[in-house]
């Protein structure tokens, strides 16, 4: 009785500490997920690399891991950092220009605006694939340049890697042009008029007003590129070479191994990538602090 | 002499918009003068800025600058300084690279673009402020810099697009003081927009009235306050006596009796108007009546600030009349209202 | 100019997917198909592309329902100023895009297998973790944006902490919403390698049949009608988001 008395006298507004932390309590619950792939994702990671995580045998502090796949190890890492250096400097000039155009606005602008949207919603995967019809010696490409298959050069599975920087970079331009854009749009479009007003051609727009703005949202964009494709696996494992082997996907080969080291040597080269992607979010926090001229 | 600014039947219409946002306008600014282009929101006078500066294309009719048709020229490259409504400084320059940017933009060194542009940030008096960002600025000083960087440019005609709407009394104030010691000390061509008959007033040596994409009067201040072209200017411009009526023989007849008016007026139906900052009010009927006053009644006052403006009955017609805040005046008064023969106006009808 | 190029940029990789799609011959070198005709769709339907493009769009879906109102959470706490420990929140909700993904599915993997967490709620966990920092950077500049005024306005008369927020706050919020789910979805819908390690092959979506057919030779026509069908739910998706973007912007 008393309960029911009181629910129905309920106080029409509650006490917002309470309110607050029933909100605050939901976003510890939320946070969980986050937690659990990046604490306990990347711990059992390092973990299982130093042999305190095995999957089966003795628990035993080692780094023979590391030692192991150092031969084979930098050659992917030379790799790695080449697709991912290629793909993100392409993409950081071609999307910072794709932003440009866009924010410029015209009709052309709106145009390149939405197809780079649609671009960004496309898998990778599916990017890879397409990407593949376009670029392979029977692809679509030299059919339409009208190349024979033999004077074509290796893209795909070849040794530079072409196909595979070019989907980064196709998807990745589109990428950092959407979050350029969209962060700057009205910000940096106003400030448009006035140094046009001032004598300033479009280069000179782009090189003194554009860019100094739109830098903050570049290193953040450029960062992540780098990052994903530093450690991205099907791109590579679909358009690339079988040897030197990129670390995502010499890691993914051995993590599938039979053998029992090779859960380890997985963890290892695991380690070893989330260090350099550390290294490039440390140079990317120098840089913004230089660039943060304004908020 | 030719004209700094020419506009020859321009014309805009927007997609989204039915009635087209400028018709045929027509408009003059000779070198060194100041015209204020006063309307309504909505009237079309910023976008007649932007399409001098290039920013808006007209849908119809040329533009000249200097008697040089640049419908075609993109608005970089037509010298034309433009001051918005907000100060859109470069929030990642300091103050004199803002200034600077003109020169910057033209290819100059900085060292050189920044000696350059240090005379503009004296003129506008802020001269010790040059290293500063501009976060730091406050408004009134924001909107300075904005003049010094479009000044910096050396434009051959400087548009002002309602500069100084977003500051308060005093500021605006002090900007107009600024900017007629600009035009002093520089001449500049000036065509701003505003929204502010007093600052017209100030600044301006014409204004140019326009209502619903249309110019009504491009004048001198005087005679668009005294000598309104229709009654929509006389509306536009705050007049508030519109005494409608016959002219026959130089008399205006009307409720408030025959009144002699200006040889020029047309003959047949026209309305009477005049300011009621021109009007004289004195207390009691003065008997006889002197030339150009009638007997009036107060019908109510309102006061603001220092001055009171006194609804008064005379004949038939209510009349608006300016009353300093010093004389005593309540409703019911017997009053003798003064209107000379120069303050009167008539717009045929 | 520039414009065009980049328009060709980005359309150019989409075109051999619309041209070997209906192409059921096109023999090297002629400059477009053969034969057309549908055999790639009916091999797509052979190799399980409708079941699978089922089962990735639950995924998608699932995901933007999970990480959409946990990011509005994040964002509205974070902007709020009363989300727990504000330094570390925001470096923990970003460390997703920070860390190569392939380097914590694995970690990630092995853990979830120890704690005996079933492999489809071990899938969901990871890819949430994924969308989270999208759907938390996308709320959180519309949050930043958002006039609370509008919502005191409303307690102010007489609507109860509810009501404001379903009348109120989730119109007002509504596009930005849209557009944060829309990014959730993508992850979802785009994932291969997740679905592969931590779904332990169970799972069969969309971009996994595309990849094992892509993987072998001479599948050409059939990858392009499964890409294709990759391609275009997104596509509808952001259709729908610009329309009503535009009709709801002040």
């Amino acid at each position: 009785m008393g309960s029911r008395g009181k629910r129905g006298m309920a106080n029409p507004n509650p006490d917002p500490v309470n309110r607050l932390r029933g909100a605050r309590l939901l976003l510890i619950v939320g946070m969980i997920p986050v937690v659990v792939v990046v604490v306990g994702g990347l711990g059992s990671t390092i973990l299982q690399s130093i042999g305190l995580m095995p999957l089966v045998g003795p628990v035993r502090l080692s780094v023979d891991a590391y030692v192991s796949t150092a031969p084979a190890l930098l050659s992917s890492i030379g790799t790695s950092l080449w697709i991912a250096a290629a793909s993100t400097a392409v993409a950081i000039v071609l999307g910072a220009t794709t932003a440009f155009v866009v924010v410029s606005g015209g009709r052309l602008g709106r145009i390149v605006g939405a197809i780079g949207a649609v671009t960004v919603s496309v898998p990778h995967l599916i990017g890879a694939a397409t990407m593949g019809l376009l670029l392979a010696d029977s692809g679509v490409l030299p059919r339409l340049l009208g190349i024979d298959a033999t004077a074509w050069p290796a893209l795909v599975a070849g040794p530079w890697w072409v196909a595979v920087i070019a989907e980064y970079a196709w998807k990745e331009s589109a990428f950092i042009a959407l979050v350029v854009a969209g962060t700057l749009l009205t910000r940096v479009a106003q400030f448009d008029e006035p140094a046009a007003m001032l004598g300033a051609s479009r280069g000179a727009r782009l090189r003194m007003v554009f860019l100094p703005l739109a830098a903050p949202a570049l290193i953040v964009s450029a960062t992540i590129v780098f990052i994903y494709t530093l450690g991205s696996y099907e791109v590579a494992w679909l358009l690339g070479r079988t040897y030197p082997e990129p670390l995502a996907v010499m890691a993914i080969r051995l993590f599938n191994d039979v053998s029992l080291s090779s859960r380890t040597e997985s963890a290892a080269i695991a380690v070893l990538t989330v260090a350099i992607s550390l290294a490039a979010v440390a140079v990317a926090a120098v840089a913004m602090r230089r660039s943060a001229v304004w908020r | 002499m030719t004209s700094a600014i020419a506009l020859r039947q321009i014309t805009k219409r927007f997609i989204d918009h039915r009635p087209p946002a400028l018709s045929g306008v027509n408009l003059d600014v000779l070198p060194g003068t100041c015209t204020a282009l006063l309307g309504p929101s909505g009237s079309g006078k910023s976008t007649i800025l932007r399409i001098i500066a290039g920013l808006e294309d007209p849908s119809g009719g040329r533009i000249l600058l200097g008697g040089r048709d640049i419908t075609d020229v993109l608005p970089e490259k037509r010298n034309v300084g433009l001051v918005f409504q907000r100060p859109l400084l470069f929030p990642h320059l300091s103050v004199i690279d803002n200034v600077a940017f003109a020169d910057r933009a033209a290819g100059q060194t900085r060292r050189q673009a920044r000696d350059r542009a240090r005379p503009y940030l004296d003129m506008v008096q802020l001269g010790d402020l040059g290293d500063r960002g501009v976060g730091s600025l406050s408004g009134g000083q924001e909107q300075r810099v904005a003049i010094a960087r479009a000044l910096a440019a050396q434009p051959t005609i400087l548009l002002l697009d309602e500069p100084f709407s977003a500051l308060d009394a005093t500021l605006r104030h002090e900007m107009h003081e600024l900017l007629l010691r600009i035009r002093r000390e520089l001449s500049p061509t000036i065509l701003m927009v505003t929204h502010d008959r007093d600052e017209a007033t100030v600044v301006a040596d014409r204004i140019a009235v326009l209502e619903n994409g249309q110019l009504l009067q491009h004048d001198t201040v005087d005679r668009v306050y005294h000598r309104p072209a229709s009654l929509d200017v006389a509306r536009l411009m705050g007049g508030e006596n519109v005494v409608s009526g016959v002219v026959r023989g130089g008399v205006h007849h009307s409720g408030l009796g025959a009144v002699p008016v200006d040889e020029s007026a047309e003959e047949g139906p026209g309305a009477l108007v005049f300011r009621h900052e021109s009007a004289g009010l004195i207390p009691g009927h003065a008997s006889p009546a002197p030339a150009g006053a009638l007997h009036a009644t107060v019908v109510a006052v309102i006061r603001s600030g220092l001055r009171q403006r006194a609804t008064v009955r005379v004949g038939t017609e209510l009349l608006q009349v300016e009353v300093p805040g010093t004389m005593t005046v309540t409703a019911g008064d017997a009053v003798t209202i003064i209107l000379p023969e120069q303050i009167l106006w008539v717009v045929a009808t | 100019m520039l414009a065009v190029l980049l328009i060709v940029w980005f359309a150019l990789p989409l075109v051999p997917l619309a041209l070997w799609a209906f192409a059921d011959r096109w023999s090297f070198p002629s400059a477009i198909p053969t034969v057309w005709g549908v055999d790639g769709l009916d091999a797509a339907i052979a190799a399980g592309g409708p079941a699978a493009s089922g089962r990735s769009f639950l995924l998608g879906l699932t995901v933007a329902l999970i990480a959409t109102p946990i990011g509005a959470l994040a964002a509205r706490g974070l902007v709020a100023g009363w989300a727990p420990l504000p330094k570390i929140l925001p470096v923990l909700l970003f460390a997703p895009v920070a860390i190569p993904p392939f380097a914590a599915v694995l970690g990630t993997n092995v853990l979830l297998l120890r704690a005996h967490v079933p492999p489809m709620l071990g899938l969901v966990v990871v890819l949430v973790a994924a969308a989270v920092p999208y759907t938390t950077f996308m709320l959180r500049t519309a949050y930043a944006a958002h006039d609370v005024g509008f919502e005191e306005e409303a307690r102010t008369l007489g609507a109860s902490a509810g009501q404001v927020l379903w009348r109120v706050h989730l119109p007002l919020m509504a596009p930005a919403l849209a557009r944060a789910a829309f990014l959730a979805f993508l992850v979802g819908w785009s994932d291969y390698l997740v679905t592969l390690i931590v779904g332990g092959g169970q799972f069969v979506t969309l971009p996994m049949i595309t990849a094992s057919l892509a993987a072998g030779i001479g599948n050409d026509s059939v990858v392009a009608v499964l890409s294709l069908t990759a391609v275009l739910p997104p596509l509808i998706l952001l259709v729908l988001l610009a329309r009503t973007g535009s009709h709801r912007r002040p």
